[in-house]
């Protein structure tokens, strides 16, 4: 490679950055520690409620927020995003390159990087692990951001037979993918991507180690208290349907945490979560929409709330295949026949942010302004109704199609009364449940569906637009605008190497979803917490992981006060 | 077949196959009987499952929340675990798999059998379970047969009254107001120091609360039974013949009322039992309690076939054998019923 420093500004001090970082942040926690705040290590115990059993603990086969949360801080990925979100930064890479061409990334591993085990974590670990992820035959949930328009080679992930073990060796070892020796891992790309750096900080893209594994391909992890891992923590114990405990690896490369036990619950009833926090049997829980009211009606209840925006928007989404909605001015009316303000304050009981832009506010991008095409004016959506040139039979009883859980009918019965009220239509609800829901709209068989969204991998636009590409039709795009343009705009935006020149082509595809009405765009969400006041020292980012820990991606600087 | 052997029966003579006619051979080829019959009533009860389950809408890999499945995962996936063939043929291959004790890999908890998944999850509910039925049957009995002996006193309104309010008060209103009473407002009264754990499992304290809040409905309903059957029973002819030879109390009470006062309840028994070591959705969810019940509720939302027909074929097997113990119980019972 030519050595040429990529995307980063700062290179060539990333790595002295990310160190001198993790020290600051060590003699910090060292300070609290002096000054008495910070509790014997026999009480640093923290107990949390995931309110879900992980499916599984291996890297590979994780999905959802609470096992990435798992996956994160038991498992060590290349790279993790600064707190504020900025940029990336050195985890198990201390640093990275980026080819002048924006093709290749060089990552730099750690020397004195070990698995839980004592074992030293070697590129050829991160290998099998890209390889294994990418191997069409585990099946992998997250592995879209590591083919789609990433690593070369990887393209061709959803044509391979996953019986076929030849073909599917042949793709593997056709991927972009080596590790020319023990402390450097290279990946190449299909086609430049700025965005890649965060895709190289998913907890999916994990090292695991091949003599582990052994003949047990898919099955490697199925006894979690046994996986050898390289995070801060390692998993001591499972207690199927009821906890999983992590406590610190000895041979973590960096500061350890102070943490000396993590109990993660799966309680799934909120009343006994919340019943569990109250009698001092849980340090830290989400609290629900339906607890919101029971929390601000107790002032020391109050005081123990965290608040934090979360990278994500939520919107009703018209079916723009099938009629009305295939209309511009009827998906227009939706967007100014609903007062978002009293939805978010006096539904959503302060839990939601009134937003009317896709990308998020806390993210590089956001653009408010962008949003006022979709303004509160119920007029105006009367007159946009009008300019349809349909008759009123065609939008007048319209479905709104809902999954059937208690918030989305609270706040749907009001999306619902305030378009019928504001438009003069008959609209109902039609709340089905979740699988129902997923099913219909893979199928397109609905008419107007929401209120849900998008949530951010990554905080990069492109993890956003991508989204609304006509690929992704009736499946993460749900209304299906099959847009050439807004395909080849992102298209670009995704391969540009100038960050200016990428935000150049966002923007436009922003102005092009939002002057069209494909979303009538709502709210974004506070993750709400409570977290017990001894628990200390927590730097959360809108992109935490989980919704009932806040910072969960820097869980070693947390640690319980004397108390 | 010619008889050449000294002492064996004449030409002609019909030997009987079947062993002389005891009650405990009868017995046991009933025992037999009812055990082979389970193997259609499963096969019955994996058709039915099946079907259902693949006419309810939306695929296991259909997420409700989460990072939905981009398609080539997704296909990969029906692969992996066989969903890409035709339904007759996924059908044959289970049955064929479940006479050989395979009941395949479970979807949600990847690469775990759904075998070892139900085996991880049964303890809980079972010890629960077991534990409220040797509770709720002494208990229901009891306050039947006292209520009804103490017909219109304060006692008989007291344990009617219970039994309308275990029968009409559903039981996660009762599981949350003991938690809210004995763990909660315990623990700010106590000034910090857990009563009762508010949920959770292990066989301790953590049981106590959950018991109770299973057994409350089984025992007004047993209460409710053993009263009105007490009272028929009062009646009788032999009661009064048993008072009119001056017997104790306690001896007609017991072996005259009593004995035949349960022979209604002893009906009921099977599916009372089968009902608690099943597991209960509600009282497993309010007290976090990682059993049967609640698995089976997740299996079905998340359209884990694999676990659904297995959770069926141990519930109809639990309950087919729990119906066949009472059939035993009531010739021990009632010696007028023969088996056979």
């Amino acid at each position: 490679m030519d050595g040429t420093r990529g995307t980063l500004k700062s290179l060539p001090i990333t790595a002295v950055l990310s160190i001198t970082a993790l020290l600051a942040a060590a003699c910090g926690s060292t300070n609290t520690s002096s000054n008495g705040g910070m509790a014997p290590n026999a009480q640093q115990i923290l107990r949390t409620n995931s309110a879900t059993e992980p499916n599984s603990f291996d890297p590979g086969q994780m999905t959802y927020d609470y096992e990435n949360l798992i996956g994160r801080n038991v498992f060590e990925t290349l790279l993790k995003p600064k707190p504020d979100l900025t940029d990336v930064e050195g985890a198990a890479a201390s640093s990275y390159d980026v080819s002048s061409d924006g093709l290749t990334y060089t990552f730099h591993l750690r020397p004195n990087a070990r698995w839980s085990d004592g074992q030293p974590l070697r590129a050829q670990d991160f290998l099998y692990g890209y390889q294994r992820l990418l191997d069409p035959s585990l099946a992998a949930g997250y592995v879209d951001p590591f083919f789609d328009t990433t690593i070369a080679g990887g393209a061709n992930y959803g044509n391979i037979d996953p019986k076929n073990t030849a073909a599917v060796q042949s793709f593997i070892q056709g991927l972009g993918l080596s590790a020319p020796d023990d402390h450097t891992f290279v990946i190449k790309l299909a086609q430049p991507a700025g965005y890649f750096k965060w895709v190289a900080a998913l907890s999916a893209g994990a090292p695991i180690r091949k003599d582990l594994v052994g003949s047990r391909y898919t099955s490697w992890a199925s006894n979690p208290a046994g996986i050898v891992s390289n995070g801060m923590f390692k998993i001591s114990e499972e207690v199927p349907k009821d906890h999983v405990t992590l406590v610190p690896n000895p041979y973590y490369w960096g500061p350890k945490p102070h943490i000396q036990k993590w109990n993660d619950y799966f309680i799934a009833d909120a009343n006994q979560a919340f019943s569990k926090y109250q009698t001092g049997e849980l340090d830290a829980l989400q609290v629900p929409l339906g607890t919101q009211d029971a929390v601000n009606a107790d002032p020391k209840l109050k005081s123990q709330q965290h608040r934090y925006l979360s990278l994500g928007i939520f919107y009703l989404t018209p079916n723009l295949q099938v009629s009305p909605f295939n209309n511009v001015h009827v998906r227009e009316a939706i967007a100014h026949a609903i007062d978002r303000d009293t939805l978010v304050n006096s539904v959503a009981k302060g839990q939601y942010v009134a937003r009317q832009t896709y990308i998020p506010q806390g993210m590089i991008g956001y653009t408010p302004s962008l949003g006022s095409a979709q303004n509160y004016d119920p007029a105006k959506g009367k007159a946009a109704l009008q300019a349809s040139g349909l008759p009123t039979s065609a939008y007048d009883k319209i479905k709104l199609l809902t999954r059937a859980t208690s918030t989305n009918q609270l706040i749907n019965q009001y999306l619902l009364n305030q378009i019928n009220l504001n438009l003069g239509v008959h609209w109902t609800l039609d709340v089905v449940d979740s699988k129902t829901v997923t099913d219909r709209i893979r199928k397109g068989n609905f008419q107007i569906y929401g209120p849900d969204g998008w949530g951010a991998d990554y905080p990069d636009e492109q993890d956003f637009f991508d989204v609304y590409t006509t690929g992704a039709c009736h499946g993460l795009n749900w209304g299906c605008p099959n847009n050439k343009t807004y395909d080849d705009i992102v298209g670009k935006g995704d391969a540009a190497l100038k960050q200016s020149d990428r935000q150049r082509y966002y923007d436009q595809a922003a102005k092009m979803m939002e002057d069209q009405y494909w979303v009538a765009f709502l709210y974004n969400r506070y993750d709400v917490t409570l977290v017990k006041p001894y628990v200390q020292g927590i730097t959360s980012t809108a992109i935490d992981e989980s919704n009932y820990l806040p910072g969960d991606f820097n869980t070693n600087s947390i640690y319980i006060a004397t108390h | 077949m010619a008889a050449t052997a000294k002492g064996a029966p004449a030409r002609g003579a019909r030997l009987s196959l079947r062993p002389r006619k005891t009650r405990a051979a009868n017995l046991a080829f009933y025992i037999v009987r009812r055990i082979l019959w389970m193997i259609p009533v499963v096969l019955f009860v994996i058709s039915i499952t099946f079907v259902l389950m693949h006419l309810a809408p939306g695929s296991p890999w259909d997420r409700t929340g989460g990072r939905p499945l981009s398609k080539a995962v997704i296909d990969d996936l029906n692969v992996k675990y066989g969903l890409d063939k035709p339904l007759w043929n996924q059908f044959l291959l289970y049955v064929w798999n479940v006479a050989h004790f395979d009941f395949g890999l479970s979807y949600q908890y990847q690469n775990q059998t759904a075998a070892h998944v139900l085996l991880e999850s049964w303890p809980a509910t079972l010890t629960i379970g077991a534990l409220a039925f040797v509770l709720i049957v002494p208990l229901g009995v009891a306050l039947g047969v006292i209520a009804a002996l103490r017909q219109n006193s304060v006692i008989d309104y007291i344990a009617v009254g219970f039994s309308t309010f275990g029968a009409s008060v559903p039981n996660f209103v009762i599981g949350i107001l003991l938690i809210i009473v004995f763990s909660v407002e315990a623990y700010h009264l106590t000034g910090g120091s857990l009563f009762l754990p508010t949920g959770g499992f292990a066989v301790d304290e953590h049981l106590i609360l959950p018991v109770i809040t299973l057994s409350v409905l089984p025992v007004a309903y047993i209460a409710r039974m053993a009263r009105s059957s007490t009272l028929d029973v009062l009646r009788q002819d032999y009661v009064r013949t048993a008072w009119a030879k001056g017997l104790r109390e306690r001896l007609v009470v017991l072996r005259h009322i009593v004995k035949n006062s349960l022979i209604p309840v002893v009906s009921t028994l099977g599916s009372i039992f089968a009902l608690m070591v099943t597991g209960s959705v509600i009282v497993e969810t309010v007290f976090a309690i990682p059993g049967i019940g609640r698995s089976f509720v997740v299996a079905v939302s998340s359209r884990d076939y694999p676990m659904i027909l297995a959770t069926t074929i141990l519930f109809s097997v639990v309950i087919a054998v729990a119906n066949l113990i009472i059939d035993l119980l009531y010739t021990v019972i009632d010696p007028r019923v023969r088996l056979g």
